[in-house]
């Protein structure tokens, strides 16, 4: 049902750990922020681009990955070149542009299992401090992950009640049932990861 | 924390997760599509608290971050994050502290009904609507160098819908104080 945006493959991208990416995008993030020369913001674009068309996508799922960003892009490039003038839209437009492809070929070659794992080192020091218990966030987004086909089942379980009763189902209206069946599982749940010893004591 | 908490946080994220995956609802007189995802932030805050909403929005952002497809329409990743609608993801966040403070304020078990539907609603329209606006609009403003006003005035296009969310949220969260509330238990 959830399938990651991870492609496999061999590039450098891939081997690069996970947090020295996120350094890097936060560098060029910055960097490009305060740039203003057209040309090396474009080069860095067609930098990105190819970097991006490299980490193993067909172009149809390269560009349906990015579909909804780049049109949200398009349309405020589109307002700028009105409002702003042609030279400042496309100054911006190329940036944006740029670091959402870097962004987009970072997150196609991190798994997820290293991006938590940056995570929970970023977390260290909290936790030394008894402040919040890194472990539990990996283990709360297997808990996600778990429960989405439960609630998904719960939903069409209502949809089912309405039409055996032949009461028009109304999405809206389901949502707070639905809410009420999902958090009544809290308890037994919350009592198995503890009959487990998973967080430990 | 306790466990259960964490679990009510996990949970809650699941729920937002599975809000993204039903379809927008599209209402004549309104010029947007609704999807329900932003409605996550006035169910959460209303429903769980502040404390733990706000925790559960916050897990939500890890598993876009990390590369799930979990956004509406089945986005996610940094290039969304990094993208000039990133405000109102992050926003999503402190949005559903501040209902849930507001909801924690005003709304108290035993109340009439009337009061519990003003203050939920209140609290929808104060954490699901401004604070996300709030951080979401500036972000964009500095992201893409558009002026505010143009920003605001395109943002107008989704008040409707918004304010739609929040009158569904508020009878949901009043449901669910009703039948399970959880408002008010410990975080």
């Amino acid at each position: 049902m959830l399938k990651s945006l991870y492609v496999d493959g061999h590039t450098f991208l891939h081997r690069a750990s996970a947090g020295a990416k996120m350094a890097a995008l936060a560098l060029c993030g910055i960097a490009l922020y305060f740039t203003h020369s057209t040309i090396i913001l474009a080069s860095a674009t067609v930098l990105a681009g190819t970097i991006y068309l490299r980490v193993g996508l067909d172009l149809r799922e390269a560009y349906a990955r990015l579909k909804p960003v780049l049109f949200t892009i398009g349309i405020l490039a589109l307002v700028n070149w009105w409002v702003l003038g042609f030279g400042i839209a496309a100054m911006q437009l190329l940036r944006i542009i740029a670091i959402v492809l870097l962004a987009a070929a970072i997150t196609a070659t991190t798994r997820i299992a290293e991006f938590m794992a940056l995570i929970e080192w970023l977390l260290g020091p909290l936790d030394r401090r008894g402040l919040v218990r890194a472990s539990d966030i990996s283990l709360a987004l297997g808990l996600v992950l778990r429960f989405v086909p439960d609630i998904f089942a719960h939903y069409e379980g209502l949809k089912d009640a309405h039409v055996a009763r032949g009461i028009p189902f109304r999405p809206a209206r389901a949502i707070g049932p639905m809410i009420i069946l999902v958090l009544k599982d809290a308890d037994s749940i919350a009592e198995a990861i503890d009959a487990r010893g998973i967080r430990g004591l | 924390m306790t466990t259960k908490d964490l679990v009510l946080i996990a949970l809650f994220a699941a729920i937002v997760v599975m809000l993204g995956l039903l379809p927008p609802i599209t209402l004549a007189f309104i010029p947007v599509p609704i999807t329900a995802q932003s409605m996550g932030v006035m169910l959460a805050g209303c429903i769980i608290g502040a404390k733990r909403g706000a925790l559960a929005y916050a897990l939500f952002v890890v598993l876009v971050a990390a590369g799930l497809p979990v956004l509406a329409g089945g986005h996610g990743g940094l290039s969304v994050l990094m993208g000039p609608t990133a405000g109102y993801i992050f926003g999503w966040i402190p949005g559903t502290y501040v209902a849930g403070l507001v909801a924690e304020r005003m709304v108290r078990e035993g109340q009439p009904e009337a009061r519990q539907y003003i203050g939920f609603f209140l609290a929808s329209v104060i954490g699901g609507i401004g604070v996300v606006y709030g951080i979401g609009i500036p972000w964009l403003c500095a992201v893409t160098g558009t002026p505010f006003g143009a920003a605001l005035y395109g943002n107008l296009a989704f008040i409707p819908g918004d304010l739609v969310k929040a009158v569904i949220a508020t009878l949901a969260a009043r449901a669910v104080l009703a039948g399970y509330p959880m408002l008010h238990s410990r975080a």
